[in-house]
Formats: C-alpha cells, structure tokens, sequence
C-alpha cells in the first residue's frame, strides 16, 4: 500500500565527464536509503535530477509506476518530493511560520495573511515533532539546526511522500544530530521514502535500512545495511583501474633537505596542524571536502589568516602577509577552482602564462613582449598545452590544457618556485590527461621541487605521492606512507571518528 | 579546431584570436558609426556641421570629456566604476575658481584643486575597500557629498576667472591653418595623455595588471598582485582626471558655475562602454574609448547644429549606449556560439 519511487537507468554527462551512467534502484516507503560514495561519485547529481534541477540524458524517475515528468520547478513540490540540500532554502528574514508556509498561507476573508491561523498550524507541526522554536522566530536568528529543522517541518507541510537529505549532519553537533535520527524515525514511521546522503558511516549504520552505492556514477552494489559492515562497504566504494598508470610513473628517488615545516598551525578552520615536506617529496593531502587541506594550502601560501603557529620555509621563519611574499620565497599555488581562482578565462593563454612574473620579463618601463612569447611557447612545449596559438583565450581550452597553463605559470626557467602547491589539480579532467599531469608532478619533483599534492581521489593521491597526510575536521588524523598506504586504512582516517 | 600543439607556423596565427578580432570589430564599428553620423549630419545640415569652426568645437567639448573618460575607463579596465566624476570635477573647478579669487596664485591653486580629487579618489577607494561597498553606492555617495559642498562654496553665484593663464589654457588654439582655428590647448593635453595611457596600458606591467586584476581579482591575488592597492591607484587617478576635467572646464568658460559638469557626468562611463569596455572589467582599450568618445560627441553636436533641443541629447545619449550594450550582448552569443 506504501509508495516506491524507482530510478530508472539514468545517464546523464556533463561535458568530458560521465556523471551518472545506467543507474537504476528503488526506494521503498517506511525505509531509509542511504548513497554511499566518495566524491564525484554521482550521489549529488542524482539528487539534483530528483528535485528536478538536471534533467537527465535518458532514463526516468517512477513514482507508484507512474513516470515523473519535471517542466516547471515546482514541478517537484507537486509530486510530493522534497530535498533539503546542504545550501538552505529558507528566508532568513521572515519568520518560522512565513518559511514552513511559502506561498501558502491561510488567507482571511480580506484576502491578507491569516497571522492567527498561520500560527496555529505552524505549531500543530512545531509541537509534532517537539521543536523548542517560536513560530514568531526570524529564521536568520535560528542556529544552523534549527533551520534545517524548519526546512523537514516545511517538507512535512507539504505532505511530500519522498524526503531527500544531503549530508544533512554536516553541520549539526552530536546532540543535534541525535535530534534529527528522532525526526527522521517519525518521518519514517508515517511511511515516507528518505533518502539519505552521508560520507559518515557510522550514521549510515545508525539510521538507514538499504544502501546504494555509487563509483564513478555507476550503482556499484545495493546493500541491506544490517546485513553489511563497515569493510564491505568501503571496499565497495573504492578499487578504480588505473593501475599501470601508476606502476609506470618514472619517480623521483632522491629526497633531500626539508623545505617547509609548518609547526602548530591554527586558523578559524584548522586545529593544530603540523607538518614537514622536502625538497623533491611528493607530499599528499588526503581528506574528504571540507576536510581543511585547501585552507591548509591557502594558510601556508598567505591567502588567509592564522591566529597561531610557526612556518618555516626554506630554513628561515616566514610570515607571510599576502600571497605576493609567498611567491617572493619561492612558494606556488594552483587553486582548486580553476574557474574562479586560477584564470582569466577571457585573456588569452600568452597572459596567463605570465601573470606572476610580469616584473621579471620587464626591460626598463615596459613589458619584453618578446621574451613573453618565448617563455610561454617554453610552457605550452614543456607542458604540450594542446592549442593552435599561444593567444587563445583560455576559456576554449579543455580542462586539462586549462591546467597545463596553470602549471607552466609557475614552472618556467624565470620563476624560482621551491614548493609548489596543487590543489585538487585534475578535477574534471580526462583520464589521459589525468596521466600526463601525473608525471609532471613527478618530474618536477625530480627537479628539486616540493611537491603537495591535495586530490580528493583516493586512488590518485596514495598511488603520487610519497607520503599521504590525511586531514579530518581540520586536523591531522594520520601520517601514511605510499607503502604502507591503502585506499581502506587511508579511508578510515579520513572518515571514522 | 586543431589539436596541434605549439609549432613554428602555427605561431604566425596568433594575431588573429578571437577574442582581439572580436573586440577590434567593435572599434571598427564604433568608427564607422562615427562617420555615418557624421555623413548623416552633414547631409542634413547641409554642410553646416562640417564647417571648420565646427568641427573645432567638437573637440573643444571634447577636452573635457576625454579627461573624464580616461580615468574612469581605466578604473573600469579593472573592474570597478566611478559615478563622482561629474561631482568631483565640478567641485575641483569651483573650489580653483574660489582659492584664486581669494588671492592665491595659479599654480599652488591647481594643485589644491588637484588634491581635492585625490581626496575623492581616497575616499571613494577607502569606502570600496576598507568598509567592502559596491562602487556604485560608495561613488553615488561621494558624488553626493560633492555636489553638497559645489552649492555650500557657490552660494548660487557664478565665480569669475581672471588669470589669463587659464584663459590661456581653455582657449588658446594651437596648430591652426587656413580657415581652421586651430585645437584648444587643453584639447591637445587631453588627447596627448590619453595616447601616452593607451599605450602604456598596453606595454606596462601595470597596465596589464589592471587588466589581470579586471579579468579575475581572485586569481590576481594569488600571483601576487595585490587588487586592494591597484584599486586604490587606480581610484585616485580617476580623482584626478576628474579634477583635470573639472579645471578644464572652468578654465574653457572662465568662470565656474554650478552646473559644472553635471550634464557630462555620466560621459566618460558613456564613452568607455561605447568603446568596448566591459562593466565587469578585463577587457577594451584607451582606443575604443577615445572612438566612444568621437561618436558620443560628434551626434550630439550634429544635433546642436540641428538645432535639436538638449533634451534630445540626453535620449540620444541613452540611445547610443543601449545600441552599444545590445552590441555587446550580440558579441558574447556570438563568441558563446563559437566556443560550442
């Protein structure tokens, strides 16, 4: 008598990426099904095409058999399907009963808003699920839990059959979490579908009834959760082939003197965080997102604050009070935004190329327009960027020559980098080329170069770099070894508590 | 597309990118549109419009406004934009008028003035930077503050220029022949230095960060180039082009009034857009500004010498920029289209 909502064979790709690829499962009413997978694995995308945000390439979504067609955004509301996404979907400057009530407020005779009946049906719900929440509350006032509280009461209110949550702990402490494992009890027990996103596992093992899998946007398995554990489940997630990619990258063996050490560091996002790398070391940074390896990055490099803590680079004790005296010593970064931090997607690639060394291809008053295209020809030869001419506009490059550019900015003859910091450097970034970048990072270390290599792929970081440092909630949780590491002992440290 | 990677004649082609093509186009266009206008005019003046004296008050309208366009061109270059010009100019050339009528003499006056735009340029930097204001509002606001303090020092007076200097200056026509009288000295100032900025804009390393910082503050940051202090440097310059604007003016009428510069002050923004410079920044050229420029002036002249009303300038000016944005619109399909 209950409903099932079935995903039929999904596909759907995004340019020079298989996000979802012949998906297909069912989710039961009374139950809790959970998505499992690392990151990229497909879980958002799936979400977005349920709330009708992505339409899917090909297959469908069935509600009780019957094909769900999504032509307006509404269209999802209508069906009954709710997804309380991570960003908030709320007013924060209207009250608690305007939010659970959007476009839907009891109307008087008048035609205005009913305050009085609005109230008491905002607190009909309120009191259902014993909320300690004034409908009268500005929900911009509300803690982070409360709000997303307010967004299951408005998901509720609409008598939705199907709930979708994205990493909705992500945020909440552990009392608050326990809170919300009672609400999605209730929920379950009224007989709704709910889906439920998490990287941790221990709260898929607390709340959920199935699982679903995803690698690579491909369902992997489909699990009862009381009939599996903890190892299945992260041997699932994992084991991609690239195999001989990685047993024919041409190393660098010779490690020499150490070149940054980072002692106690402290920020508004990280605790204590220590570390040494050395001159020809492939150091990686293992971690999911948000795990703090990017503001590692960004706190090292001067581009944001530190409240404590010592970095010593290249033997002398550095601060650095904005990025430029971090490329005065000899530290580079290329971000892991290559869109909105690496580059000028509108200037061509000759300028991209040379945007930190303006000052050393100067003769007297003016830039040396031809010493400009030298070095840059160097970076596109050195780096083979695929591109007819070196003044085309980087935006029409692919994402991995795009990358390219971003290195060669960094490692051509005129600039003296020591430390070069990658951050997540072949997102969305094809296979062969993945490759390509692979060695690079290799052959650069075999030049003397630091290396960090932060990536959120588990496969690619422990099978680069020499030595894997694996970051949690902003801190340190393990030191492994390329020997020694695996994806399962790698995995634990970034996600059990 | 080729997927060749960089060889020996591939390299001969790169002075023909998309981008540089696309954006000469617009120049091309933009100067086309000057002589058609300038053709339709004098069709309709029956020559009038092309007569020597003529065409010497064009550019003499124009001296002003390629002070102002200069400097907010630039600003906007790299990505913000300054609405104060008209106020601070005004209030620079009032305030010359007044310190000379008080006695002080030319050149301490000048720079006194001078400094009253570095002081917007600061204010106005300080307001962007300091306490995160958009451009817009933080400029609106001083553009305000300005005019306020134009009525308090005019006293709905006029204030009369006597040094002849100044005179001098406004007036004075250089390189004349013939029936043609020549260029106004301020003029020729205006023009001469938005050449030696066009091209040092192109040649320099700071000009090409304030294209770098234009087309992505984020990304500049982290190659060391710090947005804060070009932002700074490049809203006092504005300031101070403004000033020169507003010094120019008063100089021309030789007097300063209250109106000032209030019909020109959307101008210098008018003739960078015209010209291809982009709102969000990192693109166009001194160039396509000064052609914005030509062709702003030039149809608002033909229709002075129509003997069209100034309210029709302003809807014409209006129309102008609408048919530019809707250029650029095109532009950016166009260049979408080709991508895909």
């Amino acid at each position: 008598m209950g409903d099932i909502l079935e995903f039929k064979n999904i596909c759907k790709s995004y340019p020079g990426v298989r996000a979802l690829q012949d998906v297909s499962f069912s989710a039961k009413s009374g139950n809790v099904l959970a998505l499992l997978g690392e990151n990229g694995a497909g879980k958002s995308t799936l979400l977005r095409i349920l709330s009708g945000d992505v339409s899917p390439n090909s297959g469908k979504i069935t509600i009780n058999g019957e094909e769900q067609i999504y032509s307006a955004p509404n269209d999802a509301i209508k069906m009954g399907i709710s997804v309380i996404s991570q960003e908030r979907q709320l007013v924060p400057s209207l009250t608690v009963m305007e939010n659970i009530f959007p476009g839907a407020q009891p109307k008087t005779k008048l035609g205005t808003i009913d305050k009085k009946k609005l109230r008491s049906e905002s607190n009909a719900i309120i009191d259902k699920f014993a909320m300690p929440i004034d409908p009268d509350d500005l929900v911009g006032r509300l803690s982070v839990a409360h709000q997303q509280m307010v967004e299951i009461m408005k998901a509720y209110r609409r008598n939705s059959r199907i709930i979708a949550f994205d990493e909705p702990t992500a945020p909440l402490t552990e009392s608050e979490i326990n809170v919300l494992f009672g609400l999605i009890d209730q929920l379950k027990a009224e007989g709704k579908i709910i889906i439920y996103v998490s990287h941790r596992l221990a709260e898929i093992f607390q709340v959920t009834d199935e699982i679903v899998v995803l690698k690579d946007g491909l369902l992997v398995s489909q699990l009862t959760t009381s009939q599996t554990n903890e190892n299945e489940l992260i041997k699932a997630m994992i084991g991609r082939d690239l195999g001989d990619t990685y047993a024919n990258l041409k190393r660098n063996d010779q490690i020499g003197d150490v070149i940054l050490e980072v002692k106690d560091l402290n920020t508004n996002k990280l605790k204590d965080v220590s570390f040494t790398i050395r001159k020809g070391e492939v150091l990686g940074f293992a971690g999911l997102i948000g795990a703090g390896r990017t503001e590692v990055a960004r706190a090292v490099f001067g581009a944001d604050m530190i409240s404590s803590g010592e970095i010593h680079f290249d033997g002398k004790k550095v601060t650095f009070k904005e990025p430029k005296d971090a490329i005065k010593a000899g530290i580079a970064l290329c971000p892991e935004d290559r869109k909105d931090q690496g580059l000028l997607l509108f200037r061509t690639i000759r300028e991209n190329v040379t945007m930190p060394i303006l000052s050393r291809i100067k003769s007297g008053l003016f830039l040396n327009k031809k010493l400009e295209r030298e070095l840059t020809e160097e970076a596109v030869r050195q780096y083979t960027i695929r591109t007819p001419s070196i003044n085309k506009i980087t935006r029409e490059l692919s994402g991995g020559n795009q990358q390219k550019v971003i290195l060669g900015r960094w490692t051509n003859s005129r600039n003296s980098t020591k430390l070069l910091i990658l951050d997540e450097p072949t997102k969305g970034i094809d296979v062969g080329t993945k490759a390509e970048i692979y060695q690079l990072v290799c052959d650069l270390a075999k030049s003397g170069l630091a290396v960090i290599f932060i990536s959120s792929e588990l496969t690619e970081v422990i099978n680069v770099a020499d030595r894997i440092i694996v970051m949690q909630n902003g801190q340190i949780t393990g030191t492994v070894m390329r020997e020694e590491a695996t994806e399962e002992n790698v995995l634990s440290l970034a996600m059990l508590v | 597309m080729s997927n060749q990677t960089l060889s020996p004649d591939t390299v001969q082609k790169q002075k023909f990118s998309l981008l540089s093509l696309l954006m000469r186009k617009r120049t091309l266009m933009m100067l086309l549109l000057f002589f058609v206008i300038l053709v339709i005019f004098a069709v309709l003046s029956e020559g009038r419009s092309l007569d020597p004296r003529n065409l010497m008050n064009i550019l003499n309208m124009m001296a002003v406004s390629a002070f102002l366009t200069q400097g907010v061109a630039l600003l906007m270059i790299s990505g913000k934009l300054d609405l104060s010009t008209g106020a601070n100019g005004t209030l620079c050339g009032m305030f010359l008028a007044f310190v000379l009528r008080e006695g002080v003499p030319l050149f301490p006056a000048i720079l006194l003035a001078l400094c009253v735009g570095v002081l917007f340029g600061l204010v106005n930097a300080a307001l962007v930077n300091e306490l995160n204001m958009a451009p817009f509002i933080a400029t609106l606001a001083t553009s305000l503050i300005g005019t306020g303090f134009v009525i308090m020092i005019a006293q709905n007076r006029i204030i009369p220029i006597r040094d002849t200097t100044m005179h001098w200056f406004g007036s004075h026509m250089l390189l004349g022949f013939r029936n043609f009288p020549g260029v106004p000295v301020s003029a020729l100032l205006a023009f001469l230095l938005m050449t030696i900025i066009g091209i040092l804009l192109h040649m320099t390393k700071f000009g090409r960060q304030i294209y770098l910082v234009g087309g992505n503050p984020q990304a500049s940051m982290l190659c060391g180039i710090n947005p804060k202090k070009m932002s700074y440097i490049l809203f006092i310059i504005c300031g101070l082009f403004s000033s020169a604007a507003g010094i120019t003016l008063v100089a021309r009428l030789q007097s300063a009034n209250m109106q000032g510069l209030v019909a020109q002050r959307f101008q210098g923004i008018t003739a960078a857009v015209l010209g291809g410079i982009i709102l969000g920044g990192g693109s166009g050229g001194m160039l396509g500004a000064f052609v914005g420029l030509l062709v702003l002036n030039t149809f608002s002249n033909g229709m002075t010498v129509m003997g069209i009303g100034p309210g029709w300038h302003h809807v014409a000016s209006g129309g102008l920029l609408v048919f530019a944005l809707s250029l650029e619109f095109l532009q950016k399909k166009q260049a979408e289209k080709t991508v895909a």
